[in-house]
This record gives structure tokens, sequence and C-alpha cells, in this order.
């Protein structure tokens, strides 16, 4: 579905990507993480031809994204992190701008607005003017006009950023019923949520990905890792002696902060260990 | 083109779901009556000569309050990417704000065809005088939308698309007033370049290849430049 080769990205002297390169398989769902400017966004940006690569070529479904724009936007549903509304429009206005100018024929227009509406819970809030809506409404719409025109493929930067628990777990249950039908790409910062949706883990540290795995692989090797949970049980203090008691497994969050604290260990190196429990320490605490 | 055709019923349903819009129609409809009994009244002439002057002043100082949002607004939502990731190519969209925002004043502009009207009850004036003065501002409104419109491309900030577009189009206004500080060709270029030379001759009645030019080559440049503002979006 996906092929990016060596994919770099230069905003004037800072390189947001380098190299970056990965396949993703049709019916897959794959995590982005990363931390806040880590390069997420702007490779969302470039598979969504939104921005153009300084290098590297993207493929989507074959067709290059820098070559054949208009083919492949027409196969991508994307909801920015930001959604992308019209906020003096009604909701229904919107969806259907939004139908029309995914280039939906006009004779299924109206079916496809009848599902988006449904699948997204949104009948009841039709001609409501968008800016009035709560936070969590207005990110359903943002849904909505990313799958109005049943793309193969969806990418959601930052889909529940924001939302108070309520409206995420609608959130995240809509995006759950979204992933049987397509290939799904999704930015988060709420781990927990991959370890619910993801199948795959693609982790980006300043630019470059650091890890490409399938969430099961990569919780177990970092389970399996003996020295990682040694050094922790060893020098955590306190604080890790609970993180064991409760669970000594690693979960998402737990690799996450690990792999993200080792810069501080390349940078300290006497204070590898004692930074990555610490960072545990306080997780758990 | 029929994305363009969608983005510009899009547009003209904007304007008319804001304020700005019956803003500008309520005010600017109010002094074009206002100046319209003035000048029948002093100069009794069944002419719209000087109505057409008051018109063109006066957009001036409409015209970028219309157009200031087309862009900067999108930018400054976020919209701009919901456009740009959309299967639209960018002339799509670029043609199809200027022609929301054309029909908006298209529509402004015919609600003052009742002058016509009026003075058709009242004498016998000069039809085809009247056409040519409204073709005139009409292509002159055009021109000052394209130039309101690549402004607003220039930057997410609504009032300095604004004041971009008051500089611009108070510069092609006034510029013929330049013209007795310079000779020969660059006293021409200069005349050339002022909107209100152009206007002129259509609102005498006399339509000139040399005009019409003008304000198809002024329209033409400017959605170009607004292409390629678009095109060039951050760091290409």
């Amino acid at each position: 579905m996906i092929i990016t080769k060596n994919i770099s990205k230069n905003f004037g002297p800072l390189q947001a990507l380098s190299d970056v390169s990965f396949e993703i398989n049709k019916g897959e769902i794959v995590g982005f993480l990363g931390l806040n400017g880590a390069g997420k966004t702007t490779l969302m940006r470039i598979l969504t031809s939104f921005l153009p690569a300084s290098s590297g070529t993207v493929l989507i479904d074959g067709d290059d994204v820098a070559k054949h724009s208009l083919v492949t936007r027409q196969k991508i549903g994307y909801l920015p992190e930001t959604p992308p509304l019209y906020l003096n429009m009604t909701v229904k206005d919107y969806l259907k701008f939004a139908a029309e100018i995914k280039g939906i024929p006009a004779k299924k227009r109206q079916r496809q607005y009848d599902n988006v509406m449904a699948e997204c819970q949104l009948e009841h809030m039709a001609s409501k003017i968008i800016g009035t809506l709560s936070k969590g409404y207005k990110q359903r719409v943002g849904i909505a006009q990313a799958i109005i025109h049943e793309p193969k493929l969806l990418i959601l930067d930052e889909p529940t950023s924001g939302l108070d628990p309520i409206q995420n777990r609608q959130v995240r249950n809509l995006i759950k019923n979204l992933k049987d039908q397509r290939t799904v790409i999704i930015s988060t910062h709420i781990l927990s949520e991959i370890e619910h949706i993801a199948q795959r883990v693609l982790m980006i540290k300043a630019g470059e990905i650091i890890i490409d795995e399938s969430l099961n692989s990569l919780i177990r090797s970092h389970n399996l890792d003996e020295p990682h949970n040694k050094k922790s049980d060893d020098k955590s203090g306190k604080g890790c002696d609970e993180r064991s008691s409760q669970n000594k497994k690693m979960n998402l969050e737990d690799i996450f902060i690990l792999h993200h604290s080792n810069q501080k260990s390349d940078q300290k190196n006497n204070q590898a260990s004692d930074n990555i429990d610490s960072t545990l320490v306080n997780h758990h605490g | 083109m029929d994305k363009a055709y969608f983005i510009a019923k899009k547009e003209l349903m904007t304007y008319f779901k804001s304020p700005i819009a019956y803003i500008t129609l309520v005010l600017s409809i109010s002094i074009f009556n206002a100046f319209f009994f003035l000048i029948i009244d002093q100069n009794r002439e069944v002419s719209l000569r000087d109505v057409f002057h008051v018109m063109e002043f006066m957009f001036l100082f409409l015209v970028p309050i219309l157009t200031m949002r087309l862009f900067s607004e999108e930018k400054a939502n976020g919209t701009m990417e919901f456009l740009m990731t959309a299967p639209v190519t960018n002339i799509a969209i670029v043609l199809g704000k200027y022609l929301g925002a054309l029909v908006f004043f298209s529509i402004l502009l015919s609600l003052t065809l009742i002058y016509f009207v009026i003075i058709e009850l009242f004498g016998s004036p000069d039809r085809l005088t009247i056409v040519s003065g409204y073709i005139g501002v009409w292509l002159e409104g055009a021109f000052f939308i394209a130039v309101g419109m690549m402004t607003s491309s220039w930057t997410s900030n609504q009032i300095v698309a604004a004041m971009a577009s008051y500089v611009i189009l108070f510069l092609l206004y006034f510029l013929v007033n330049f013209t007795q500080y310079f000779s020969g060709a660059a006293e021409n270029i200069i005349q050339y370049m002022s909107t209100l030379t152009h206007l002129e001759h259509f609102i005498i009645g006399v339509i000139t290849a040399g005009d019409l030019a003008y304000y198809l080559s002024g329209i033409f440049i400017c959605i170009i430049f607004t292409y390629l503002s678009i095109e060039n979006r951050l760091f290409k």
C-alpha cells in the first residue's frame, strides 16, 4: 500500500526527516510514535502530498505522490492535528462540500453523506454550525470528512488530542470501527491508544525511524531483554520496586520512555540507568 | 473545473453567512445611493459618469475587505491543509476562490442597476455609454479582487492581507498623478499602469483593446502570482 524510500525533508537548515524508509501493507494499522518535533506530522504531510519531500520517493498503491498527487490524494483520507473545519458552516454543508471536492460522483454523494453521518453518529448534528460544536464532535466531523470518499488509506494525526476521557473513548471507538475496512496510520501521544488500535509501531526520533516492529514482538522483545529489567530492578530504588511489584512487564509507554531516555544516557554516560529508572519511577509514581 | 465551481459556490455561501457581506452590501449601496442622489440633483444630467467615479473610489476601500479572508483565513484555520490534500488542483482552488469573490462583487454591482432604470424613467440617457461604464467598473472590480486575492495568499493574517491590497491599489489609483514628474516612455508607462486612465475611457463610452488588455492581463498576472504563492507554500 505504502512504500517510502529514503525520505528526507529539510526546512532551511533544519533536517526534519532523515532517510526514512518503510513499507506498510494493505490493511495494516500502524502507529507513529515520537516526541513533539520528532517528524511525525512532517512525514504524514509528505504522505498526503501537502508537503513535498526534499529527497526520496513515496509510492501509494504504486503511484508516486510527487508525480501523481491527484491520484494518490483520491486514495487518502487525512485528519490533520487541528481538524480542518469551516467553523461558520453547518455540519451538513461542510460534509457535502467535502464530498464534492473529493470527487464523489453526484449520484453517490447523498449515500456517502448518509453513511458517514451514521458512522460518526452525527445525524442529530447535521444542521448545527460547526463552530458551536464541542471538541469531540468537531473531531468526529473531521473524521467524517476524511472517510467520506471511502479512502483506502486513512491518516490520522493526533485524533484524540485535547479530548476529555469520554470524548476520547468515543473517538477511539469510532477509529476502531473504521480500521476494519482500510489501512490506517495513526499518530498519537496517548500510547495506550496505540496498544488498543495498532498492530505495528514506527517510532520516530529526531527525524529517523528507530523502531519499526509489530506491537506484539516489540513488547515481547523488550520484556525478554534481561539487562534492561535487571538494570531497573537493581538501581531504580523505591519507585521501581513499586513498578516491579505492580507489573513486571514493560508496556508500550515504558518502551517509549526507555528509548527516548537513551538520548540523555548517551550524553551522560555514567548516569544512564539512573535516568531510565527515574523516568520509570516518575511514570509509575 | 467542476471543483473550481464547488469552491466558488462554497465561497459565495461563506460570504452570505458572515456579517461582513451584509455590512459591505448595506454600506456600499447606502453610499452609492447618497452620491447618486447628490450627483443627479446637482448636475441635472442623465448620466452615471460621476457615479462611476464614486464607485471606483469606494471599491478601492471595499474590495480588500471582501478579499482579505480568501486565503488568509484558510491558512489561519488550518483548512488550507484540507483543500490541498483533497484531489483538487491548485489552479482550481485559486480560480474557485476568485470566481466566488467575483460573483459576490457582481451581485453588489448589479444592485446599482436601479440607477440606470431611474434615469431611464426621467430622461433619455446614452445607454451605450452607461453599459460601457458598467463594463469598465466591473472589470476594474475584477482586477481589484485579483489583487486582493493575491495579497491574501501571502499571509495568514487578514489585516496584513488587506493592508497589502490597499498599498497596491492606492498606488495603481494615484499613479497617474505622478506623470508630471516624468517624460517620454516613463510617462507613458506610468499612465498605462494607472487604473484611472483606463476606467475613464469606459466611462465616456470608449472601449479599446488596450484598456481591455490592461484589465485582463492584470487579472491574469495576479491569478498566476496567487497560484505560484500557493504552489511554493512553506519551504518547498
